[in-house]
């Protein structure tokens, strides 16, 4: 029997999101949309489904007069990654 | 239903974000050369300027090290501002130099007091960077500055050999081992 995938990780942009922040210690909106090559609003749109679910944490402040966001994973998004990885991986061996 | 190629190319985007990350080396030469040149101006000023006779050649070294690091908190403040993101190999060096930077203020100290002489205390600073110069090869992975740094240790143990005054000459030396040339070739790779 398959474990299931983290449906929250399973989204396209916010895999790409927590795969930036797993090797950073911290990234602001302008380097993720720039990784990930997403739109503002859907970038905005997933950073907060990933904030609320606990797995990164989001601080927001000013920089020259600007808002600033800045993410960084947090350890239940860590323990959640390294999960989906794993599954994924079983999921690529059981199928070969 | 998912086939196994959706399967590999979740697995390709994580490494591909990943590896993305992690190939954006930093311009990590600019304080190397800011300190490289410093330091190399400083110690030949005061050597030359003690063998012309000068009682208070010592003093390019306050005056040069204070610029020094009023160019370098300036700096490092504008980097900081100015980067998108912060790996924990940036703060691994952050906390390094500063740990360095206290260490020296420490050791400074001892000599100023008079527990050290002055030349030991060149000898103790060279071995002294080139503990920063290795472990920051380590951690970025550059082999000119881990290289420097074991030149800059064996250079130290010139105080066995070479009279007190000359140390300043090996100040010289390893310097332009442990920071110029490594600095520039920092730059050069970043090119």
């Amino acid at each position: 029997m398959f474990e299931e995938l983290d449906p929250l990780l399973h989204s396209q942009l916010r895999l790409a999101i927590m795969s930036v922040l797993i090797g950073v210690e911290s990234a602001d909106f302008n380097y993720l949309l720039d990784r990930t090559g997403s739109t503002r609003g859907n970038l905005s749109v997933q950073i907060s489904k990933l904030s609320d679910a606990g797995y990164i944490l989001v601080e927001k402040s000013f920089r020259k007069k600007m808002p600033l966001t800045t993410c960084r994973i947090a350890p239940k998004g860590i323990e959640a990654f390294e999960k989906y990885v794993t599954v994924l991986q079983s999921y690529l061996n059981r199928q070969a | 239903m998912e086939t196994k190629s959706d399967y590999a190319d979740k697995l390709g985007l994580i490494y591909e974000m990943i590896e993305n990350s992690r190939a954006q080396i930093r311009e990590n030469a600019f304080f190397f050369l800011l300190w490289g040149w410093l330091v190399l101006i400083a110690s030949l000023i005061h050597f030359i300027l003690m063998k012309l006779g000068h009682y208070h050649s010592f003093l390019a070294w306050p005056i040069i090290m204070t610029a020094g690091m009023v160019i370098s908190v300036i700096a490092g403040i504008r980097l900081g501002k100015k980067s998108t993101y912060r790996t924990y190999v940036d703060t691994a060096i952050i906390y390094l130099w500063w740990g360095f930077f206290f260490l020296i203020l420490v050791v400074l100290s001892f000599a100023i007091f008079g527990l050290i002489p002055w030349h030991i205390l060149n000898a103790l600073i060279i071995a002294m960077y080139g503990l920063g110069t290795f472990v920051s090869g380590g951690i970025l992975k550059f082999r000119p500055l881990i290289i420097g740094g074991i030149c800059s240790w064996i250079i130290s143990l010139g105080v066995f050999f070479v009279p007190g005054d000359y140390m300043l000459l090996l100040v010289a030396l390893s310097i332009i081992i442990a920071y110029l040339i490594p600095g520039y070739l920092i730059r050069r790779s970043v090119k």
